[in-house]
């Protein structure tokens, strides 16, 4: 995994721009700061509740792979992309 | 707390005198947005009259908002003209408090203000010195003063520029910009020099030339106590354009770099009565200082929307009965600007035409 991913979690969750998403049961999310509004998926829902609640990339994908039942390298590659995307909407 | 002129009696009942009652779908004045704001507020039983420039500005006949309309003399007229019909509405309608909400106008009623109160009219609204620090081709100075980031600024008055800019340091895309309104968006020295044209002939000189920054736009609207403090705010993002770059839908935000921002300008200059702050957050992640307006910005209707009244609040903060705190807005909740027709029947055209004046029916459906 690359160390930039860790940062751009870290960067995320420290200037606030994670924890202050709003998403809906339904999978509608909302950026206070930016009036941007997307939707994501159930798997979405809990990767965002994992990654906010650890606050670890490791941990979201352990307990992913685990609830899904999916492989740990999958999880890992689309947990990847979902950060990446998360920091594009979220600049 | 600021209380002017007379002592005031209740604010619910006064009778309000708002500008900028014109309403072209793409480009409408803030006047209507605000009366209705005031209509719509909580226990106010007062008179709203709405003043207009043209025979076809919609505020002047829409009964459902206002009490009456009449014709004033536009600002280049000059200050006098304008004080001497304000005078003779007055003294038809008894005016307590006059809501100014058009960029151009501001200047003739800061001139005006003094005459005004004297008469009784209450206004809270920038003084010249403050019109000056942020009108356009001195925002970068005030900047600088306030340590806040703004788009390279200069005043153009030959169009020759657009051609050796590059050898300045300029790069295209740049923005054009008329003193009080307009924008383009320019790719080439012709489209500049194009721009350059078309915005002196219309807004007069200085056009400006302003450093093309790539991101979006976000916008504050808040009141200015005149002592350095705000009141407010509420924050939007346009969610869909005009083709004159104007809000056609937008949302409100929460953003506490641009809050930061609108109490520095507020504290920085002791801005008195309403602002809107016009910023762009860029891709490089800063947030730019594009305008301060002057007024009420077209879409302050949201300001109700979001439970933070401004243009009640306005009110509150002349009678001295300014609330401490106002709520905080919810970030989320959406406006979408539309269009309608107003009938308009050829006795009330007529009067307006000849006599410069159209007083409402009672309107029974309203509320307050």
């Amino acid at each position: 995994m690359s160390v930039d991913l860790h940062d751009i979690l870290s960067g995320l969750i420290a200037k606030d721009r994670l924890p202050a998403l709003a998403i809906s049961a339904n999978g509608f999310a909302f950026d206070p700061r930016s009036g941007q509004s997307f939707t994501v998926n159930h798997t979405g829902i809990a990767a965002v509740e994992l990654l906010l609640s650890s606050h670890s990339i490791e941990a979201t994908v352990e307990e992913l792979a685990r609830e899904y039942d999916v492989p740990h390298d999958v999880v890992l590659g689309a947990v990847e992309v979902f950060i990446r995307q998360l920091a594009r909407y979220l600049t | 707390m600021i209380a002017l002129g007379k002592p005031p009696p209740d604010w619910r009942r006064w009778t309000i005198a708002i500008t900028g009652v014109n309403a072209k779908p793409d480009n409408p004045g803030p006047g209507l947005a605000v009366a209705r704001c005031l209509r719509e507020s909580l226990g106010f039983t007062g008179r709203l009259i709405g003043l207009g420039y043209e025979v076809l500005d919609p505020g002047l006949y829409h009964s459902g908002i206002f009490d009456a309309g009449y014709l004033i003399p536009y600002p280049s007229g000059g200050s006098e003209g304008q004080l001497e019909r304000l005078m003779e509405i007055s003294q038809a309608e008894g005016i307590d408090v006059m809501i100014p909400c058009l960029d151009a106008e501001l200047s003739t009623f800061a001139h005006n203000e003094a005459a005004l109160t004297a008469a009784g009219i209450r206004m809270l609204a920038p003084r010249q010195e403050q019109l000056r620090a942020r009108s356009k081709d001195n925002l970068g100075e005030l900047c600088r003063r306030l340590g806040i980031e703004t788009p390279e600024t200069q005043k153009v008055s030959d169009p020759g520029f657009f051609d050796r800019c590059r050898d300045e340091g300029w790069s295209y895309p740049l923005v054009v910009k008329g003193i009080y309104y307009d924008a383009v968006i320019a790719d080439t020295p012709d489209d500049a020099k194009a721009a350059f044209h078309r915005i002196a002939a219309q807004w007069g000189y200085p056009v400006l030339v302003q450093q093309f920054v790539g991101g979006y736009e976000i916008n504050l609207t808040a009141l200015g106590d005149g002592a350095g403090q705000m009141l407010g705010p509420v924050m939007m993002r346009k969610r869909a354009l005009t083709d004159k770059g104007k809000a056609w839908a937008g949302i409100s935000i929460e953003d506490a770099q641009l809050e930061e921002m609108g109490r520095a300008i507020m504290a920085g200059t002791n801005w008195r009565g309403p602002l809107e702050v016009e910023a762009l957050r860029g891709d490089d992640g800063k947030l730019y200082l594009i305008e301060v307006n002057p007024r009420f910005p077209a879409w302050i209707y949201l300001s109700h929307g979001v439970g933070c009244n401004l243009p009640q609040a306005l009110l509150r903060l002349i009678s001295g009965d300014a609330p401490a705190n106002l709520p905080r807005p919810r970030p989320g909740t959406l406006f979408i600007r539309y269009a309608e027709e107003l009938i308009v029947s050829l006795e009330q055209f007529q009067a307006i035409m000849v006599e410069g004046v159209v007083t409402a029916p009672r309107n029974k459906n309203r509320v307050a």
